[in-house]
């Protein structure tokens, strides 16, 4: 091999970070991963319903084509055609090779791939392992990357908490600083090129249906340091989520793709009787229940809060499967409905679920180009992390797709680069242990923190502000109100107490780190929000008149922005400015050269 | 106004790997639904006990909170059960909640499971695949077969299963009948079967399948209703006849 | 690859059920001639005694001595990994592992006892044979004693029934559920009428 030894660290065990290393560990690299837990436990497997390809094992006459401009629509078309173009053409490959790894895909009768519908497209093109196809991909992988451990060429750093970055004097990302979360010793190590796969930020919104461990910390982390962020406003809110205190827990689209129906009693406006009303196929007669996430979301929304045909306080509408047969219910979404009567304590099979819409993804993130480099060389990020493939709203069962994809893409791409010379010099000794020290300061400092404020009280309160202002409807007026109340949030941050001074597994010292972060991370999702003066994908905003008030049309319906082609199809690209601790927004082009834009409408079915 | 209803909570907690055990109480507001995760996230809000003493608030793994990620394993009024789906409804108060003994503690409810991961390493758990490159299809699959694995392979490594066997611990060296079922998992898939004579082998060497003395608390408490016992009695047949082929064939 | 814990494992599983199975079925077997009087027990131990000396002390040298030490020094070995916990987790199967293991101790002690007083003792060193009168005026002389055999007796077959059910499990016979809750039933009930069987010979003894 004339290949020099190069090393690699991948921070994230999710889909995106194992599937990275392996390509790594199998192009010859060698690989440190760093994870916040063991990386069979990342917030991946928490995908339920699917994981799109197209496989066209139904009849349907399914293509490439129709997989590539669903998702192109679907995201409102904010995402760059080509890197999708790419994506949806490996999709096939990745399903033969997860299914070789032993994914126990749920299969038709004769031992195929069986396929299920899933929303916002037309044909069955999600296969699915039951309801728990997140876990059984992230296994798969997780599987593999020990065969690895074994074989040797890959060291898991397990229950280790990336502070930051590392750059060499050229400015090259050659390292990063990371903290073991049990013994808390903070240490430097040094790479020759940095993945970043560290999911998404669901928890700057506080209850929302991502693992605890997906705070965005380490995005804000490396955005301090100069990486751009793209399209941070545009957060997926899923319609069909069990509120809890703790969190919202996921009922994945799959109950609507195997025919799950929403509905609310209503009063028939011409019959006056008591009625269900089913009224997303009600609204959207082409896609009905299986319209997009975001018009899904938007509709529950405008059924509970302005028309006031919720079921109750609180909130919830019934998504309903009581109508279909125990045993395909079984069949098909076996664990989810288990979820349900753990935490309802009532049987979806028998009776209407009650769910509402929650934060569930982010489409933005880091911003990162085709090959999956961000702006700062040396650092890459692929996955939930990154801003690529969805646009302004992501189709359901593409995020498996997208995270897997990109961690194909950013591992030989990162093989390469580390090979490629461009990286300038290593790391010194001085330049490690200033960054350690520097880290270590940090800590040592929250460790001391005595003030009057509890941190996770006021993770608390900056989501309930997050889901006030930037969640389904926006309104510049709130945003701006946002705003402010975050840098309140920052401001009350410097007065937080911690009860654990210790040095030994203080978790309460790493969230406090963590949610300095968070707030950070939340004034990037508000500005960029209140920045995009129009409505696209998952970012509605409504039209207030000069005097800041909501403007109506005559029949009391709110009136929401358009999409703005003309200025705003484009990324936004935020950056942090040191001196205010601001986010700074601007706007990049993209590709859009493959489709051409037009009119988003799921009431009618899909015209090309 | 009727006084808040409270739930009282007993926890078992140690401050390192080497201190001694003690327990603390602390008294968390009422709500429906509510779970254990949930109310040690009320904990960290305000960790005051019931005597009225601020103290470090309570240290415990958690990440998924929907039963699918395995972290919160602890031991919930005697059972190892996943805190997340533990709602206070269902147990009998005071609610007493202790680490997970059989694995090492690192702090309060905080356990190294690090163990479950070396097993699987050495049952070989994963197909031997060539690469993630494209190759050529998966072999089609019995539908049934593939339910069977589907069912295994919900397995989360959560450790329940480990806790709750008399037979793992520091006293013995039994891998658990989690990572010993695993093994059954891959030997089902039709590539993985091709390594099937040497998982096999290695559930013969000490601390494998041996170990395991049918006590069958595992599948009486694996949170994912995995019929692990079923799959143990299999896994018997299999490497009973395994040694015939070592014996006879060799 | 030698696996020499998996052949020790399964030859200690095997010993129990044939050794261990076939002792206790003698013992009740010939122990239960008791009931049809003194010349019924005295004749079915005379039997024994057709079988030429020299053979008869190969025999419980080889196919029991041997194989039962071998059963409780490796037994030994295994009821020291396990961390017994029925109390906590009071499953039937887990009360049935623990008592098996609590069994066992108790067995060892009594079976030392057992054998070095009547086979050792009693009938090798003072030469006194095995007779109805005999273990009648052991028996009823006193209670403790009775008690004491009673209680081995059925720890004995308890070890040994439930031995039936994990061999089922540990061979790969009795495979789903249903069936080995079908095997631990049917062999609880072979404990029960063997520990009656027991009773009333024991009882026996006192009344006639």
């Amino acid at each position: 091999m004339a290949n020099k030894e190069v090393k690699v660290i991948v921070v994230g065990g999710g889909l995106a970070g194992l599937m990275a290393t392996l390509k790594i560990l199998e192009g010859g690299g060698k690989v440190d991963l760093f994870s916040y837990c063991p990386v069979k436990r990342s917030h991946s497997l928490c995908a339920q319903g699917g994981i799109n390809a197209c496989m066209d094992l139904k009849g349907e006459h399914d293509s490439i084509y129709e997989h590539f401009d669903d998702t192109v629509y679907g995201g409102d078309f904010l995402a760059d055609q080509l890197a999708v173009k790419g994506m949806v053409e490996t999709a096939p490959k990745i399903i033969k090779m997860f299914d070789r790894m032993g994914v126990p895909f749920t299969r038709n009768p004769e031992g195929a791939l069986d396929m299920r519908n899933f929303g916002g497209q037309k044909n069955k093109r999600t296969l699915f392992a039951g309801s728990t196809t997140g876990q059984q991909l992230l296994y798969a992988l997780d599987e593999q990357v020990r065969r690895w451990e074994v074989k040797g060429g890959v060291k898991k750093y397990e229950f280790w908490e990336f502070i930051k970055v590392i750059k060499n004097k050229d400015g090259v990302v050659r390292g990063i600083v990371a903290q073991n979360m049990n013994s808390n010793e903070i240490v430097s190590f040094p790479a020759d090129v940095v993945i970043l796969a560290t999911g998404g930020p669901g928890q700057v919104f506080g209850r929302c249906t991502a693992s605890t461990i997906c705070n965005g910390s380490a995005v804000t982390s490396v955005y301090k340091d100069g990486a751009h962020l793209a399209n941070p406003e545009f957060i997926q809110i899923h319609p069909t989520a069990i509120p809890g205190s703790d969190k919202n827990r996921l009922m994945s689209e799959a109950c609507r793709g195997e025919g799950g129906r929403v509905w609310v009693w209503r009063e028939n406006p011409e019959t006056h009787e008591k009625e269900r009303w089913y009224f997303l196929e009600d609204m959207y007669p082409a896609y009905g229940n299986l319209v997009p996430r975001d018009v899904a979301s938007r509709a529950i929304y405008k059924v509970c809060v302005h028309m006031g045909l919720g079921m109750h306080e609180p909130n919830r509408v019934y998504l309903d499967l009581s109508h279909i047969p125990k045993d395909y219910l079984e069949r098909k979404l076996g664990g989810i409905l288990e979820m349900y009567e753990d935490f309802v304590g009532k049987s979806p099979a028998e009776v209407p679920m009650e769910i509402f819409p929650s934060v569930h993804y982010s489409m933005g993130g880091i911003w990162v180009d085709r090959k999956h480099h961000t702006n700062i060389p040396g650092l890459m990020a692929a996955g939930e992390c990154d801003y690529q493939y969805h646009g302004a709203n992501r189709l359901g069962a593409n995020s498996l797709l997208s995270a897997t994809y990109s961690g194909i893409v950013a591992g030989p791409e990162a093989l390469r680069l580390a090979r490629s010379g461009e990286l300038g010099e290593p790391l010194t000794d001085a330049e490690m242990e200033a960054a350690r020290q520097e880290c270590v300061k940090e800590f040592d400092a929250i460790r001391n923190m005595n003030g009057p404020e509890n941190a996770h009280k006021l993770h608390h309160e900056m989501g309930e502000i997050m889901y006030k202002y930037v969640s389904i409807e926006r309104d510049n007026i709130g945003l701006d109100q946002c705003l402010k109340e975050l840098k309140g949030i920052l401001k009350r941050w410097d007065n937080i107490g911690v009860t654990d001074h210790g040095n030994w597994a203080n978790q309460e010292a790493m969230f406090v780190r963590q949610l300095r972060n968070m707030i950070l991370y939340a004034m990037v999702v508000t500005k960029g929000a209140r920045c995009r003066d129009e409505s696209r994908g998952a970012h509605a905003k409504i039209v207030l008149d000069e005097s800041g008030n909501r403007v109506t049309t005559p029949d009391g319906e709110l009136v929401f922005m358009g999409r703005d082609d003309e200025h705003f199809m484009q990324t936004t690209i935020v950056d942090y400015d040191p001196k205010t601790e601001e986010p700074q927004v601007s706007y990049m082009e993209f590709d859009h050269s493959l489709i051409k834009p037009r009119a988003r409408n799921y009431a009618v079915a899909k015209k090309e | 106004m009727a006084e808040q209803k409270k739930v009282r909570l007993v926890i078992e907690r140690q401050d390192g790997p080497e201190a001694q055990p003690y327990t603390q109480e602390f008294d968390v507001d009422y709500r429906p639904g509510l779970n254990i995760v949930a109310a040690l996230m009320e904990i960290q809000k305000n960790p005051v006990t019931v005597d009225g003493k601020r103290v470090p608030p309570v240290v415990w793994e958690c990440n998924c909170l929907e039963k699918v990620c395995g972290a919160c394993m602890m031991v919930i009024n005697g059972k190892p059960r996943q805190a997340c789906c533990s709602l206070v409804d269902n147990l009998t108060q005071p609610i007493r909640i202790a680490p997970a003994r059989t694995f090492p503690v690192i702090r309060d409810l905080l356990i190294d499971r690090s163990v479950m991961f070396e097993s699987l390493k050495k049952i070989q758990g994963w197909v031997n695949v060539d690469g993630s490159w494209e190759s050529t299809d998966a072999p089609r699959q019995n539908p049934y077969t593939a339910a069977t694995a589907y069912e295994i392979s919900h397995c989360m490594t959560c450790g329940c299963c480990l806790e709750a066997c008399p037979n793992v611990g520091p006293q013995s060296d039994f891998i658990g009948p989690a990572p010993t079922v695993q093994a059954y998992l891959f030997n089902l898939h039709p590539l993985g079967a091709y390594d099937a004579p040497k998982r096999l082998n290695a559930l013969m060497e000490k601390g494998g399948i041996t170990s395991c003395g049918n006590s069958q608390n595992c599948v009486e408490v694996c949170p994912k209703n995995i019929k692990l016992t079923t799959y143990l009695a299999q896994l018997n047949r299999d490497v009973n006849k395994q040694a015939l082929r070592n014996i006879f064939n060799e | 690859m030698i696996h020499s814990t998996f052949y020790l494992r399964r030859l200690h599983s095997l010993v129990g059920l044939v050794v261990l199975g076939g002792v206790i079925f003698e013992h009740v077997f010939t122990n239960s001639m008791a009931l049809g009087g003194p010349e019924a027990l005295n004749g079915a131990l005379a039997m024994m005694e057709l079988i030429p000396h020299p053979i008869f002390l190969a025999i419980e040298v080889c196919c029991i001595a041997v194989p039962l030490l071998f059963h409780a020094i490796y037994g030994i070995y295994i009821a020291l990994q396990a961390n017994n916990n029925p109390g906590r987790l009071g499953y039937i199967r887990n009360w049935q592992f623990a008592l098996q293991r609590w069994t066992a101790w108790f067995l060892v002690v009594f079976l030392i006892w057992h054998i070095f007083y009547l086979r050792i003792f009693t009938k090798g060193i003072m030469g006194t044979p095995i007779s109805y009168e005999l273990l009648q005026s052991y028996f009823t002389g006193s209670p403790l004693v009775a008690a004491i055999y009673v209680l081995g007796m059925f720890a004995a077959i308890f070890h040994f029934c439930n031995g039936i059910t994990t061999f089922c499990m540990t061979w790969g016979i009795a495979k789903g559920p249903r069936v080995q809750n079908v095997v631990s039933v049917l062999s609880m009930c072979l404990c029960a009428a063997l520990c009656l069987v027991t009773l009333t010979f024991m009882g026996s003894y006192f009344v006639m």
